[in-house]
């Protein structure tokens, strides 16, 4: 299907999957080298940026982010903004202000989150690219759940200029697709330093392509995901030694305390981020303008922000509050420090650490709809750790369960050396018989 | 009484402390801004190099620890003129901590520490209802210094910070109106809590809140009331603090690392960066390494730091009493018309010093040709004006010796001397070439 007619189809296929909140009017792609779709927390100027939120609606940025800059002067055409849960507050882009976006494998089940909208763009456009953004497991979950290649560089290696913060110092953009070559070839180009983001700067070169040698399994890698999940990774942990790469499995004690330090952590910053949303700059104003200006803030942020980003605002504030500071903000940070030594000296032995993604398959919106908000926290409990270190990795498609749904596993590697994940996933595409949803445009 | 003073200056760079946007005098209200200095979602800080420069030199200048890291924080508070609802400064890490500051070189004044901020925008409040922020000063950089409480008067406040804005001027070189650029928070407890008086601009005004808060918390101490902690402002017209709002304590800003800037190694650059010394420091150092008394190294360095180098000059190829002579005589007598003239090399009248301490020209000579260098005039034109006018003045402290044993206690006894001479030379002389010779010739008998 050529890429024009995608374009065309693109409007009635999104009422159907929700994958998207904004789509260009165009539908001719022109001098275009590839179509390509940013999440909807990337500014961009000729379209409404709202990061999943009401409290942004009709904003309109006035400047590129620096990853749509360089996909565009790349040859690439912006088709439209993926949909998210609200600022990346999510796990299944349930939170979204702007409907919720469709499993293509099944559309009584979830995308993932937060980049959900890009990972089903991923799956149902052939030939698409989709940037996202990963915080705590923003990119591998969606990838995961909807069947599809999706990498997290090292924290740096993109420029976050343009990017709506949620945790600045947790915050990666990468890439979605269905094709693994598309992740090192449209990584490359969104990578360098950028003197717009200071945290781009001081960066080594992309890390050379090497052939993936070992892999190191933590021991505790399958505790508490589903039977499905389990089969599986151990029929990919097979077909890897098959190919090649040697498996071995290694102690990571300190992983399980990722989670309750990446939540305190990113609450923290995305507790100071959201303080702008106030009804007075950008997006939204209105209100009775001769409250206070603390009342009208107040008032402004209660009915605009989301229930997930208020739970979210108040319990950054409470962990970085005189008293709490060193209970929670700094205790987290110094166990970030201890999952990132672990990292290392693991990593120092081998290529690359291999867990499953995600502990289960996409679940049904009925059953998200009864889990409370710790229980859906859990579910980044593997791919938080590797989010919360800075360390590059991806997650490739390993299985399906039996109605279905797919399955990925997780790759990560050391800080910088993206070229060993380039060629794992690359070589693993060879080896491996994806299946495509049935919806395809 | 005990007063404590955070004093902002405004660094004088170029561009903001986060953006390129200018720091100049913009044409109207928010013209120079852009979407980082406007707190635009996804736009970032970057930082102004030359701004934590500025900040390290004024760090030494205080004597402060300075680091080898240094980071930023987040200050969260939610004000309209506050872009981001958080203001970009330091906590935990700043530039500078720990120093000691001299008042007039002799009372120690603790500085807590010095750190690096940015500035908020300008709220112009039109009526009741409605205000208007101006945002080109949202992101100026500022260096927030903070005192422990150990000044105790308002008038020593003031001169504290005369002095400290002299030094910043010279070490930093901030404009000449930099009193303008200067903003203070005062802290005063007569008893044992105690006010803050927020944002007074200019010296004056801070002796005149502090003094105000003085009586105020007296007379309601000695009324049996109670001092509540609170924050004020001071009404510049009517010369009276306001509360403004009143705090049980500090107000908690929830800080946090500021994640897009890092972590800051400056250990090479305040190796690498050297401050000039202050005039107040050279003024001590002149006077203890050569012996010479405060008050007229003072005159030295407070006339021209080019003058006090020269006498440092003229001490190394003589000697400190010969240089002192001759740098309080002819060479200060001159020095005016010489900067005048743009001033310069100065070789020459280090030259004639010594020649007059190897006895190969006497101290009229080498007077005279000191001044005709220093004034570019001919050497002719002022052994004319001058001789008559040494031997008069001579004369008159050959028969009046105790003018010079008044003259050390009081410099005002050379007055006598120059009436004397007025009177005598009945205008044929200049009065600043009278005072000069008196001073010069007085100094040589002392």
């Amino acid at each position: 299907m050529s890429a024009t007619s995608i374009l065309s189809s693109l409007s009635k296929i999104n009422e159907k999957y929700q994958m998207f909140r904004t789509i260009t009017s165009d539908t001719e792609v022109g001098e275009a080298k590839f179509l390509f779709s940013a999440k909807d927390n990337l500014t961009s100027k000729d379209m409404e940026t709202c990061s999943g939120s009401k409290i942004l609606e009709g904003y309109r940025p006035p400047f590129d982010a620096t990853s749509i800059a360089r996909m565009r002067e790349a040859g690439g055409m912006l088709v439209g903004k993926t949909n998210m849960d609200e600022f990346g507050f999510g796990t299944f882009s349930t939170n979204s202000a702007f409907g919720v976006p469709r499993n293509p494998y099944g559309p009584e089940r979830s995308c993932g989150g937060s980049s959900g909208g890009a990972a089903c763009a991923a799956a149902v456009m052939e030939g698409h690219v989709a940037i996202g953004v990963s915080t705590g497991g923003s990119i591998c979950c969606p990838a995961s759940f909807c069947g599809v290649y999706g990498m997290v560089p090292t924290y740096g290696r993109v420029s976050r200029y343009g990017l709506l913060d949620y945790g600045n110092s947790l915050d990666k953009i990468g890439i979605i697709s269905a094709k693994a070559s598309d992740l090192g070839k449209y990584i490359g180009i969104m990578a360098g330093s950028d003197p717009k983001d200071p945290t781009s700067c001081m960066q080594p070169d992309m890390g050379a392509r090497r052939k993936l040698k070992s892999v190191a399994v933590p021991k505790d890698a399958t505790e508490g995901v589903s039977e499905d999940v389990r089969t599986a990774f151990i029929n990919g942990l097979e077909t890897l030694k098959s190919m090649g790469v040697d498996v071995a499995t290694v102690e990571m004690p300190s992983l399980k305390y990722a989670i309750p330090a990446y939540y305190v952590i990113a609450t923290s910053e995305a507790s100071t981020n959201l303080a702008r949303y106030c009804g007075m700059r950008y997006g939204h104003q209105e209100g009775d303008l001769s409250l206070k200006f603390d009342d009208y803030f107040t008032s402004f942020r209660s009915q605009y922000f989301g229930q997930e980003a208020k739970r979210r605002i108040l319990l950054g504030t409470f962990t970085r509050m005189v008293g709490f500071r060193d209970r929670y903000y700094s205790k987290a940070r110094m166990v970030r420090q201890s999952i990132i030594e672990e990292y290392r000296s693991v990593l120092g032995e081998c290529d690359a650490v291999l867990t499953p993604t995600m502990p289960f398959v996409s679940p049904k919106f009925s059953d998200i709809s009864k889990m409370t908000p710790l229980e859906s926290y859990k579910a980044d409990i593997l791919t938080g750790p590797p989010n919360i270190a800075g360390m590059p990795h991806a997650s490739v498609p390993c299985g399906y369960d039996r109605d279905g749904m797919p399955i990925g596993m997780q790759f990560v590697a050391d800080q910088w050396d993206e070229g060993v994940l380039f060629s794992a996933a690359e070589e693993w595409e060879k080896n491996f018989e994806s299946v495509r949803p049935e919806v395809s445009i | 009484m005990k007063i404590g003073l955070e004093v902002h200056v405004q660094l004088p760079t170029k561009s903001k402390l986060f953006c390129p946007c200018p720091t100049t005098d913009a044409p109207a209200p928010n013209t120079h801004v852009c979407p980082v200095c406007l707190g635009f979602p996804g736009a970032r800080p970057m930082m102004n190099g030359k701004a934590i420069e500025y900040g390290i030199l004024l760090a030494k200048m205080l004597g402060c620890t300075v680091r080898d890291t240094t980071w930023f924080a987040r200050k969260i508070y939610f004000y309209p003129d506050n872009v981001k609802n958080f203001q970009i400064t330091q906590y935990d890490r700043p530039l500078g901590e720990k120093g000691m500051y001299y008042l007039n070189g002799k009372k120690p004044i603790r500085i807590t520490r010095i750190h690096i901020e940015e500035d908020p925008g300008k709220i112009k409040r039109v009526g009741d209802l409605s205000s208007l922020i101006d945002y080109n000063r949202s992101g100026i950089p500022l260096a927030e210094i903070v005192t422990e409480p150990d000044l105790s008067t308002p008038a020593e406040a003031r001169e504290f910070l005369g002095q400290l804005i002299r030094d910043i001027r010279h070490t930093i070189d901030i404009p000449d109106d930099g009193e303008r650029s200067i903003r203070c928070d005062c802290n005063i407890s007569v008893g044992i809590e105690r006010c803050e008086v927020k944002n007074v601009t200019g010296l004056k005004n801070v002796e005149r809140a502090l003094t105000y808060e003085l009586v105020r918390q007296t007379k309601l101490l000695k009324a049996g009331g109670k001092v509540v902690r609170e924050t004020r402002r001071f009404d510049e017209e009517r010369g009276v603090t306001i509360s403004v709002r009143k705090k049980e304590l500090e107000a908690d800003y929830g800080y946090i690392d500021e994640p897009d800037l890092g972590i800051f190694n400056v250990k090479e650059l305040a190796e690498r960066l050297k401050i000039k010394e202050s005039p107040q420091n050279m003024t001590l150092r002149i006077s203890k390494e050569y012996g010479i008394d405060e008050r007229t190294a003072k005159q030295f360095v407070s006339t021209s730091v080019e003058l006090a180098h020269l006498f440092e000059e003229l001490a190394a190829a003589t000697d400190a009493e010969t240089a002192r002579m001759w740098t309080s005589g002819a060479v200060s007598a001159g020095w005016k018309a010489f900067e005048a003239r743009g001033g310069g090399d100065t070789a020459e009248v280090i030259s004639l010093v010594g020649k007059f301490r190897a006895g190969e020209i006497t101290d009229t000579e080498c007077n005279i040709r000191i001044r005709a260098f220093l004034t570019g005039t001919d050497t002719d034109e002022v052994r004319s004006g001058s001789s008559d006018l040494d031997s008069m003045i001579g004369e008159y402290l050959d028969v009046n010796p105790s003018v010079i044993e008044d003259y050390r206690k009081n410099e005002k006894a050379a007055n006598r001397v120059i009436g004397h001479v007025m009177k005598q030379t009945g205008g044929a002389c200049s009065s600043a070439d009278i005072v000069d010779a008196t001073k010069r010739l007085i100094e040589e008998r002392l």
